[in-house]
């Protein structure tokens, strides 16, 4: 029988792999990889915290919520991606530099 | 049970009028062919939709506080003032985007679009009573945000803020979700009300997991009003967006997330159990640095819109002082200086959008000898800085000196006398812009253009609120000492 805890630790363990992603990885779609882990590494907890620790399914209704709300995350971030790509042509975030005192 | 949740609609029309008005600029932003009547058709759609949002608000202020949807919203005093306040500032962003030559011609309907399109998620994050709200409040602010930032689309500056934007924005709002599962894992639900009342039998490894959960759900917070340490991504935004947009951004999601921040705690932290005193503790380290690092990143800083981004966050310390109160003095507080607040930053905004116009930078170079081309706008540009800096006799000294006797009368005496002292130094940067603007001479240029009559007046009348809030404040605040928090339980 899978318990509570499996799931919370793949759940950490998928937080951690993308806050990884974020510090460690410089190009800019890994990072976007790395939200989209974070997310649905929570996804992943409300779910599991409705079905075995909490009476109710506010749970499964926050997860699609989270899953809707990730898409249009993923989708505004790719489009500004794509655009910086067009005119620097890089997407390695140590060269995004521009912006200085 | 189902026809009581829709009768709660009717509490609800300032929020259905702003979205109905969004819907309706995105139908006429795409139904128009011809773009200079496309343009005047949808700022005065935007305008009246707001005009209609400003009066059903005002309908709503004298009504009894009510939790609508299944406890998911809440309408009371607190809530409804708040968003009058982000209305008036979104009108007043308006007009600096009508003005403004920083956004491409064709773009300024779309900017319209967006703009409430965030102001109705911050209506939503003002009066979030459970967690989905909140966090829905969040993300409508955030992704709307993003494609704001970059939208001067050949600027690679504004495109680098957008994607800064984007980056942060998903990774604080991934941790701030992170933190929210588990704390409905912790309490077993995601309504406000509920988690309050199981918060003080917490102990433990409960109370350990919950004061992490709780942590990891204030970053999410905390990125949207820019406190420290979360503060980093406001200055590169600031100075890469488009000078309305910045205004935007210093007005509408600042003051949403700091009135969530507010429900928040007093909703759930309101009794004296460690979780609370643990919270406390944390939002005050938090307020001391946040005024402390915006007011001292801002002394040596040359353009002026990131100059007043720095500045922003020292207020955001202020307005974070006055969470620290819990009390009603210091919602109070709160209410009156996000009033000055967005009063002061329109007319600085729109003065630096005038001088942009004409230079197209905002270093604080191109300020030099204002006065003498146009002393109105130099000399209400002068007392709104004043005002910021907290210079009796205008509105933004009452505004902190309200914060600050609330804190006091609530003996918070170490964050007072810091807060006293980041008025000082805070003092020093405004008046380097107000010297250079009046003490320095001119290098003989030419007239502000675009810098028409009107919008002299705009910012003379702008300024005139400030003033008069300085002095004849008492009936005001004794209006906002009726806006009281209502906590749902």
């Amino acid at each position: 029988m899978i318990s509570l805890v499996s799931y919370l630790a793949i759940s950490l363990l998928l937080f951690f792999i993308g806050l990884t992603l974020m510090i460690a990885r410089k190009n800019i779609v890994a990072i976007l990889l790395g939200i989209e882990l974070i997310l649905n590494a929570a996804a992943l907890n409300f779910v599991a915290y409705s079905r075995f620790a909490a009476s109710n399914i506010d749970g499964h209704i926050f997860s699609l919520f989270v899953i809707v709300i990730a898409a249009a995350e993923a989708a505004v971030g790719l489009a500004i991606v794509i655009h910086y790509f067009q005119l620097k042509e890089t997407i390695h975030i140590d060269e995004a530099t521009e912006l200085r005192n | 049970m189902k026809l009581a949740l829709l009768a709660n609609i009717s509490f609800y029309i300032p929020e259905l009028i702003a979205i109905l008005t969004m819907c309706s600029l995105l139908f006429f932003e795409a139904a128009y062919s011809d773009e200079e009547r496309k343009r005047t058709f949808v700022y005065i759609v935007g305008l009246i939709g707001l005009a209609v949002c400003m009066i059903m608000l005002v309908a709503n202020l004298g009504t009894e506080p009510k939790s609508l949807f299944a406890k998911a919203v809440v309408i009371d005093n607190f809530s409804t003032s708040m968003k009058m306040i982000m209305v008036l500032g979104t009108l007043g962003t308006f007009y600096i985007s009508y003005k403004s030559n920083d956004i491409y011609e064709s773009l300024k309907s779309e900017y319209l679009v967006m703009a409430v399109g965030v102001l109705v998620g911050g209506m939503l994050l003002a009066s979030a009573n459970n967690m989905l709200t909140l966090y829905l409040g969040v993300e409508t602010l955030s992704i709307l945000s993003y494609v704001m930032t970059s939208m001067k689309r050949k600027d690679s500056l504004s495109t680098e803020a957008g994607m800064k934007y984007a980056l942060y924005g998903g990774i604080t709002a991934g941790v701030m979700l992170f933190g929210i599962s588990h704390l409905y894992g912790i309490f077993g639900s995601i309504h406000f009300a509920e988690i309050a009342a199981a918060i003080p039998a917490l102990e433990g490894a409960k109370l350990t997991a919950a004061i992490v959960a709780f942590l990891l759900f204030f970053v999410g917070l905390g990125y949207k009003v820019a406190a420290f340490p979360f503060h980093m991504w406001s200055p590169d935004v600031y100075q890469g967006s488009p000078i309305p947009v910045t205004a935007f951004f210093s007005i509408v999601p600042k003051l949403a997330g700091i009135a969530a921040i507010v429900r928040v705690s007093t909703t759930l932290f309101g009794g004296d159990s460690s979780m609370s005193l643990t919270w406390i503790a944390f939002l005050k380290v938090t307020a001391i640095m946040t005024m402390t690092v915006g007011n001292i990143s801002a002394l040596n800083q040359e353009s002026v819109k990131r100059m007043l981004a720095f500045s922003s966050i020292g207020h955001v310390g202020m307005l974070l002082m006055g969470v620290i109160v819990m009390n009603e003095m210091g919602t109070n507080a709160i209410l009156y200086y996000a009033l000055i607040y967005m009063f002061m930053t329109l007319t600085a905004f729109l003065v630096t959008c005038l001088v942009s116009n004409r230079y197209g930078s905002d270093k604080m170079v191109y300020f030099r000898g204002l006065v003498n081309e146009h002393p109105l706008m130099a000399i209400s540009f002068t007392i709104i800085l004043f005002s910021l800096a907290g210079v009796p006799p205008f509105g933004g000294f009452i505004a902190k000196f309200n914060i600050i006797s609330a804190a006091i009368d609530s003996k918070l005496y170490t964050i007072s006398f810091i807060a006293a002292i980041n008025s000082v130094i805070a003092l020093y940067y405004y008046l380097r812009l107000a010297k250079t603007m009046i003490l320095d001479p001119s290098d003989g240029k030419d007239q502000l253009r675009g810098a028409s009559f009107v919008s002299h007046l705009v910012v003379a009348g702008l300024t005139i609120p400030v003033i008069l809030l300085g002095i004849f404040w008492g009936k005001i605040y004794h209006l906002y000492s009726f806006a009281k928090l209502y906590i749902d339980s």
